[in-house]
């Protein structure tokens, strides 16, 4: 065999050169190739030979990697994949809802087939019921991992995304002890992860917190001392830039609005150049809630009694500001202040949205999407993750209903030139309102669209159908 | 505006069409047929090896099939809405299927479109189904053609014969000029050859020549030398046999062409086999000669040593994207003819019954799936895949991007292609793949995650 093996490789060798390769001939092929056309007989005994002979084996020794875990909660019904893949393949560019679909499907209690969909390393964003499946993309899996409770010294055994979601379970249950791990850990994660363990200590955040934060002033990471001066800033400390905010407060005033109920209003005002524009929305950025009320000389609340009043872009930066620096009771202050008058654009309150508990989320949606506009932005942005439990009766009585209805008629019947443009529209507020819908919501909805006139079979009510079937899995 | 006999009729192209519909109004033509609202469906099993998917609305009257008819509406759809009308009975309440929804997703909606080429002569569904007059048979025009295709026949195989020892020289030629300036310059070179075989007559092996620069170009730059011995080897096989035996219906298939669906269905000496048949997956190729060919891989559940099937279509790539005929995964009785030859593979279904949930397991493959490739290598040598099925398993991935199926008891089988991070997590109970003589592109695998379907 190690002659054959030798002859082969000659006569490859030849080939690859350009000769003749019959003087490499095996003895026992010589006849065969004898005839006219040699070659090409020797091509079919080599290529031959090379196929049944010889198995190519690998440089090194194969093991699998582990098994991909299961998940804790259930797959996604199978009739129901076939749908789902559909709505998939479709989402794609600015319209794409593949996030929210995924975050839907979690919000019933299933969980996709890895088939379907599983999360690429990079997806950070996927709902924590799939970190079993990032730590597996990520090839982080470990064995012993689910074996053990995390503790400082355990740190090492867990994968990250797991132990991101432990840790994350464990400021809620044990604040202090979640912190000791991340103040113990956070200098041996790179950058990116010091971010999200930092990101944890913002449930809860409270004054234990304080003086790890300010050991974060000198970290390597612009991003992480940014973070930690911002909670800093929401407990009230950090470094009081006095000459900033006494800059920012000579750009607006408190006056005063109620007649007999008199409430301090936050008035920003206008100014006349693009330069002062931009200084103070830097202004905003730089300056914490509780610099800009002491130099206001009053308290953080106090400037949240009423809905600010000020150009647009201004209101923007100074929830902004609210958002990032601003205590949880500020916070709350002007999320309800904007939500009372109805004059406020709702597009302010999408800064605030990150900082909402998921009962917030669950509340506020309704009261949101009755003052939204058609493109629902401000409604999925306030819901979150907390997906698919709107009655149909909060949409009815919303303006995107009347435009729903208008739109199916211009699909319908409108100009031509329209068509594809409106089409295309009528798919995306579907989709939108679908993610948005209860189960039976759904259901009624797409049979008043269909009674509108668009076929029961259009795709664009998939997501529609999808959520009227997907029941919400209840776990024993 | 719902469906009638003059509805069909005004929307018809011409007479003919409606004939041609006639011929397609017998039930067994038409394994599925179904209805949700005023959707109709059904599938039909024309000349094709795959069964044409066809669809109407029946308020709308727009239509859509898969047939490569370049007639609007075609034949299958005018036959669809003509058996709906007659009797709309048998068409069943079910759920749209998946390929019923793209189609209505990618349709414009709004007027019916007119009748493609429509003609001004009278168009009738009475007169379609009219039998012809029977013309008796002439014997001495019969004996005529009958000559005149035997020396046809006989020309043919002369000219296919100096064709074949043209290309004998030219793979020589290759050969000796070396491997790295043929790879260089493949396109131009298997185009100039092919065309000599083309003018030959010799269609099957021009198309399998004009194919061979983009299989070699899909292989990895290490593997493309192996490649091309490969291919040369098996082309040099193939013309031998042929000139050994040109009248051996497997090989005047792959040299000259092959016989129709109707010759096969016609040919006592085609085998047939009757079982439950499971749709592993489709492969569609888009060629240098403008045609798309469609493979759809079946495996036999049963007991028995023919295993695989493949149903082979070709149509114009200027008829646009087709969707599958079949569902991967899908299971169904069936009557499978196939074409002739020593190790049988390709088919077309003689008779099919609507599919079903059938529960059955895979059936059990050999340790070594690799095992029995060298005796299917002596009897056809120069096929280019060969379907295999393998037992329980894993994929591991050897860095930098090559994955090997290895089996519990550590065979080890190279891959090709790019799989899902999927396929890396499972445990393969069975798999079932397409094995060119140095990797085995999977079609679809049984796992713990339930049935794995692998795109080529």
């Amino acid at each position: 065999m190690h002659e054959l093996e030798s002859a082969l490789a000659r006569i490859r060798s030849a080939w690859m050169a350009g000769r003749s390769a019959l003087e490499h001939c095996p003895a026992q092929w010589r006849e065969a190739v004898a005839a006219q056309h040699g070659e090409a007989a020797l091509a079919a005994l080599t290529g031959h030979a090379t196929s049944v002979l010889f198995r190519t084996a690998p440089s090194r020794q194969l093991e699998p990697r582990p098994l991909l875990p299961e998940l804790a909660l259930p797959i996604i019904p199978e009739t129901l994949r076939p749908r789902l893949r559909r709505i998939l393949a479709a989402q794609k560019g600015a319209t794409s809802i593949e996030r929210q679909l995924i975050d839907l499907v979690a919000a019933r209690r299933y969980c996709l087939h890895p088939a379907d969909w599983m999360p690429s390393p990079r997806d950070d964003w996927a709902p924590d019921l799939y970190a079993p499946w990032l730590d597996w993309v990520r090839t982080e899996t470990r064995a012993d991992a689910e074996h053990s409770a995390l503790t400082v010294e355990s740190y090492e055994n867990w994968p990250w995304a797991a132990r991101r979601l432990a840790l994350a379970h464990l400021r809620i249950a044990d604040p202090a002890a979640a912190l000791a791990i991340i103040a113990a850990k956070a200098a041996t994660e790179p950058a990116e992860r010091r971010v999200r363990l930092l990101e944890i200590l913002e449930a809860g955040l409270s004054e234990m917190d304080a003086a790890f934060l300010e050991s974060l002033a000198k970290d390597r990471s612009e991003h992480v001392q940014t973070i930690a001066r911002a909670y800093l800033a929401r407990l009230g400390r950090g470094a009081d830039p006095g000459d900033l905010a006494a800059e920012l407060a000579g750009m607006v005033e408190l006056g005063k609005v109620g007649l007999i109920n008199r409430r301090t209003r936050l008035v920003i005002k206008a100014l006349k150049t693009s330069a002062q524009k931009a200084r103070r929305d830097e202004l905003f950025r730089i300056v914490s809630l509780a610099a800009l009320a002491r130099a206001l000389g009053a308290a953080e609340t106090r400037l949240m009694e009423a809905p600010p009043e000020g150009p647009p872009e201004a209101i923007e930066a100074f929830a902004q500001m609210v958002a990032t620096t601003g205590s949880d009771a500020a916070r709350k202050a002007l999320q309800d202040r904007l939500l009372e008058d109805a004059s406020c654009q709702m597009s302010h309150l999408r800064v605030l949205a990150p900082r909402l508990s998921a009962e917030e989320r669950r509340s506020l949606t309704a009261p949101v999407l009755a003052r939204d506009s058609d493109d629902l932005d401000t409604t999925l942005c306030i819901a979150g993750r907390e997906l698919g439990a709107l009655p149909l009766s909060v949409l009815l009585a919303a303006p995107i209903y009347k435009s729903l209805k208008q739109l199916v008629e211009n699909v319908l019947g409108g100009p031509d030139a329209r068509r594809t443009h409106d089409n295309t529209l009528l798919g995306a507020t579907l989709n939108r309102i679908a993610l948005l819908l209860d189960a039976p919501g759904a259901a009624d909805l797409a049979a008043r669209v269909v009674s509108w006139g668009l076929a029961a079979a259009d795709p664009k009510l998939d997501l529609l159908h999808l959520n009227a079937a997907l029941k919400t899995e209840t776990i024993p | 505006m719902g469906l009638t006999r003059s509805a069909i009729e005004a929307m018809a192209p011409d007479q003919s069409a409606l004939k041609a519909a006639a011929e397609l109004l017998k039930p067994a033509k038409w394994p599925v047929r179904a209805r949700s609202g005023g959707l109709i469906w059904g599938e039909c099993q024309g000349s094709g090896a795959n069964p044409y998917r066809v669809i109407a609305d029946t308020d709308e009257h727009g239509s859509k099939c898969t047939c490569p008819s370049r007639k609007f509406p075609c034949k299958h759809a005018i036959a669809l809405m003509w058996l709906f009308v007659d009797d709309s009975a048998t068409f069943g309440d079910a759920e749209i299927p998946v390929w019923v929804s793209d189609w209505m997703g990618r349709r414009r909606k709004g007027a019916p479109p007119p009748a493609s080429g429509a003609s001004s002569e009278a168009k009738s569904l009475g007169d379609a189904r009219a039998a012809r007059p029977e013309t008796p048979p002439d014997p001495k025009a019969e004996a005529r053609k009958q000559a005149a295709a035997d020396k046809r026949a006989q020309d043919t195989r002369r000219s296919v014969r100096g064709a074949t020892e043209d290309l004998d020289g030219w793979i020589s030629d290759q050969l000796r000029t070396g491997l790295s300036g043929y790879l260089n310059e493949a396109n131009k070179r298997c185009r100039r050859i092919a065309a000599r075989l083309v003018d030959a007559k010799a269609g099957a092996l021009a198309s399998r020549i004009d194919e061979m620069p983009s299989r070699l170009l899909a292989l990895p730059g290490e593997e493309r030398i192996d490649g091309a011995i490969a291919e040369f080897g098996k082309l040099a096989l193939l013309t031998r046999a042929w000139r050994a035996a040109p009248d051996d219906p497997e090989l005047r298939r792959e040299v000259i062409g092959a016989e129709t669906r109707e010759d096969v269905l016609a040919n006592p000496d085609a085998p047939r086999l009757a079982s439950l048949w499971e749709v592993l997956g489709e492969r569609v190729l888009t060629r240098r000669d403008g045609l798309i060919s469609q493979a759809t891989w079946l495996m036999n559940l049963a007991m028995g040593p023919q295993r695989f099937a493949v149903l082979l279509d070709f149509f114009p790539a200027s008829t646009g994207r087709r969707s599958g005929a079949f569902v991967p995964g899908e299971r169904f009785p069936a009557e499978l003819a196939f074409y002739p030859a020593s190790l049988p593979l390709r088919a077309v279904i003689a008779r099919r019954d609507e599919s079903i949930d059938a529960p059955d397991a895979w059936p059990l493959a050999a340790a070594d799936p690799l095992g029995d490739v060298a005796e299917q290598a002596l009897t056809v040598p120069w096929r280019i895949e060969t379907p295999l099925l393998l037992p329980a398993g894993r994929i591991c991935a050897e860095p930098p991007g090559r994955t090997w199926w290895r089996s519990n008891d550590g065979i080890l089988v190279p891959l090709r292609g790019t799989l899902p991070d999927l396929a890396l997590g499972a445990s393969l109970v069975h798999a079932a793949g397409l094995w060119d003589g140095a990797r085995l592109a999977l079609i679809a695998a049984c796992t713990n995650w339930g049935r794995l379907g692998f795109d080529a």
